[in-house]
């Protein structure tokens, strides 16, 4: 106990060589406790969007295969059934699915915004292959997980009536109930416009306000088709959608989204759905350029800190070392003269470990609360300057203006498009970051203490006192 | 029989083919005063390190209490049973003169007093005021220092007393109330009391004078 009291005593005895030590000590735990926090902080939220959006797998049509296939000929291109994309989607490599699909719809019931209210449905145009399809007038959106659509409670929020959930139940705009007439409980007829054999009789179950672009998909600006103003869109469940006896995917955008259980196992979940049929014309990939969009910035941040803190950490390790080996040498006359009045060798060392572990203890509470409380505003400080470069280099890029044309389709080739950087980071000192902090201090006090008591068993008492004397 | 017994003890520095002393036979009894006396650098303080176990014989053996000094745990002997009075006094100066004294009574895990006021009561006892007990040794003269050394040699109530030029810093008062002590000690408490010393006061003291000159030791007739 002695040790201890005397080991306090020494604190205030020496203060001048241990607030040095201190001040070290706190400034490589402090810059620690807050680059650790961001560092595991954006590891976090990276982790959980690649467990969403880098686990999310699509399997998309590969435009520019099935143009190659239909230059040489190959029938490789056939639209898939929709028993193969239930097949797809029991695998082990997979936690969950969300069916989604849309298709054009037309109808002679009701009039679509920017349509002719005095003749409605009434359009029919060529296919240019010498056959007849209608005029789409609306665009039926389905989904397995109304939760998925993540307008609602945003740019969309249900104002009469409820979301979708059962059979032939569906949800419409304001606007299109507006113009209609439309009331809750109402029913609306149409039909495929593409396949014209599918028909739908949906009861309006939810009116929702839309505060949504009418054409926020930049390639209809121009030309502005009613079945692309979003004011247009149908909603219903995927099961509502291929309840019309649906045998394949032609006439529907299918973009189901297959959530591997692990992101890594996405070539092996590709190798299963090859083996139960899925075409080259197919791609099955995650969407890297939306993941490396959201968390670029996040990536980059914490690259910086990991490296700052690699870079304190040696740098300070490095000075606290010379400090502690010139503190212990000064003390060598201290060291001999306790020595000389019996005290062990191991005494001594415990001694000066204590002041050390005292020294470590305080720097360690202050270092946690200082990094804690400066750790938010610079995470934010950083986390907005990267966002604001990424932006800028989006901007530049122009990737949005590039379109792909593939049989008669349009599509951007900026899979990322739609996806914006995270740009928010709530920093904060758990467990895991307090538990890694102890760690590094203990560390340091062990290196600091181990170069003491190295020296400290090296000193012979006597040697000491004669040089002294 | 002798607390303390050389038995052809030889000395040469570590390195150094030179001998200090040479096959000395000596020993040193319970409640006697004992005084070497020599010219500087003839050994006397290295026999004082040897005797304290902070030095070891390159020759012969010490024994303390018939135990080969260097067989034991010669940190438990400065601990316990010895105390030394160095001539540089080796103070903690950083610390002040009580925390001195209490240190080294918890070194020698000295229980059952209330180790502040034994520390007060010694200082007390070598001319040292409770108000400069409260100083650091820094701020204290060198007279002050000297008997403040005096004072954690005696705290934890050694049966040995080793003492380098115990009164080399003290004016004639102070001397002589430090020598009253050894007397005490040596003859009223039954302890050993070896003193280095070219001051002829202390060999006055002294009821064995011996001299260390060339490395060989001489007894002298006391008071002379």
């Amino acid at each position: 106990m002695y040790l201890i009291t005397n080991a306090l005593k020494n604190l205030w005895r020496n203060a001048g060589r241990n607030i040095l030590i201190a001040a070290i000590m706190l400034a490589i735990i402090t810059s620690t406790v807050v680059t650790l926090t961001i560092n595991n902080a954006a590891a976090k939220i990276i982790d959980d969007i690649r467990l969403n959006l880098g686990s999310r797998v699509e399997i998309g049509q590969d435009f520019m295969e099935m143009r190659a296939a239909g230059l040489d000929g190959r029938t490789d291109s056939v639209h898939l059934s929709i028993d193969d994309f239930y097949a797809f989607a029991t695998s082990d490599y997979l936690r969950k699915t969300i069916f989604s699909a849309s298709m054009y719809g037309w109808s002679n019931t009701f009039c679509a915004l920017r349509d002719d209210p005095s003749n409605p449905g009434a359009r029919e145009r060529g296919d240019g292959q010498g056959g007849i399809v209608l005029d789409e007038t609306c665009k039926l959106i389905s989904t397995s997980d109304p939760t998925t659509l993540s307008e609602f409670g945003t740019l969309r929020h249900i104002t009469s009536g409820r979301m979708f959930a059962e059979l032939n139940e569906c949800i419409i705009s304001e606007e299109l109930a507006a113009l209609n007439g439309i009331a809750l409980g109402d029913v609306i007829t149409l039909q495929g416009a593409i396949v014209t054999d599918k028909h739908y009789s949906l009861t309006v179950i939810g009116i929702y306000a839309d505060f949504t672009d009418e054409y926020s998909n930049f390639m209809f600006m121009f030309n502005r088709p009613v079945s692309e103003n979003r004011r247009n869109e149908i909603l219903t469940s995927f099961a509502t959608l291929i309840s019309a006896g649906w045998e394949t995917s032609y006439g529907l955008h299918i973009r189901n989204e297959y959530y591997l259980k692990n992101p890594d196992h996405v070539r092996f979940y590709e190798q299963e759905v090859r083996s139960k049929g899925l075409p080259i014309t197919y791609n099955v990939a995650i969407n890297q350029a939306a993941y490396d969009k959201v968390t670029g910035p996040l990536s980059g941040m914490k690259g910086a800190a990991f490296t700052f803190m690699v870079v304190i950490l040696l740098l300070g390790t490095i000075v606290l070392a010379l400090i502690s080996f010139m503190a212990v040498r000064e003390r060598k006359y201290e060291v001999g003269v306790l020595r000389a009045m019996g005290l062990a060798r191991s005494k001594v060392a415990f001694g000066i470990l204590a002041e050390t572990v005292m020294i470590a203890a305080l720097c360690l509470v202050l270092g946690l609360g200082i990094g804690s409380a400066v750790a938010q505003p610079i995470a934010d400080n950083m986390l907005e300057e990267r966002v604001a470069v990424a932006e800028a280099e989006d901007a530049a890029s122009g990737l949005g203006n590039r379109v792909l044309f593939a049989q008669g389709q349009m599509q951007t080739n900026d899979k990322a498009a739609g996806y914006t950087p995270e740009s928010e980071i709530q920093v904060r000192l758990g467990g895991e970051v307090i538990t890694q902090i102890m760690l590094i201090t203990l560390a340091l006090t062990a290196l600091a203490g181990v170069i003491g008591v190295t020296l400290i068993t090296q000193y012979e008492p006597l040697k000491i006192l004669r040089e002294r004397n | 029989m002798a607390m303390l017994a050389l038995q052809n003890v030889s000395y040469r520095y570590e390195g150094s083919t030179k001998t200090i002393f040479n096959d000395v036979n000596l020993q040193f009894e319970a409640g006697k005063i004992y005084t070497i006396v020599g010219k500087s650098g003839a050994g006397k303080s290295t026999l004082l390190y040897l005797l304290s176990g902070l030095d070891v014989a390159t020759g012969g053996r010490i024994e303390y209490e018939g135990e080969n000094l260097a067989a034991i745990n010669r940190n438990h002997f400065r601990a316990q049973k010895a105390g030394i009075i160095f001539q540089s006094l080796n103070l903690l100066t950083n610390a002040t003169a009580l925390d001195n004294i209490i240190l080294s009574m918890n070194i020698s895990g000295v229980t059952g007093v209330d180790k502040k006021v034994r520390a007060l009561e010694l200082l007390q006892k070598v001319g040292i005021s409770p108000e400069k007990a409260s100083r650091k040794v820094l701020k204290l003269s060198g007279g002050e220092q000297q008997r403040v050394g005096i004072a954690r040699a005696l705290a934890h109530d050694p049966v040995l007393i080793l003492a380098d030029e115990p009164t080399g810093n003290l004016d004639k008062e102070n001397e002589a109330r430090v020598l009253k002590i050894f007397a005490t000690l040596a003859h009223d408490e039954g302890k050993c009391v070896i003193i280095v010393t070219h001051a002829k006061k202390v060999t006055a003291v002294a009821d064995e004078i011996w001299s260390l000159e060339k490395g060989v030791f001489r007894q002298l007739p006391v008071g002379k």
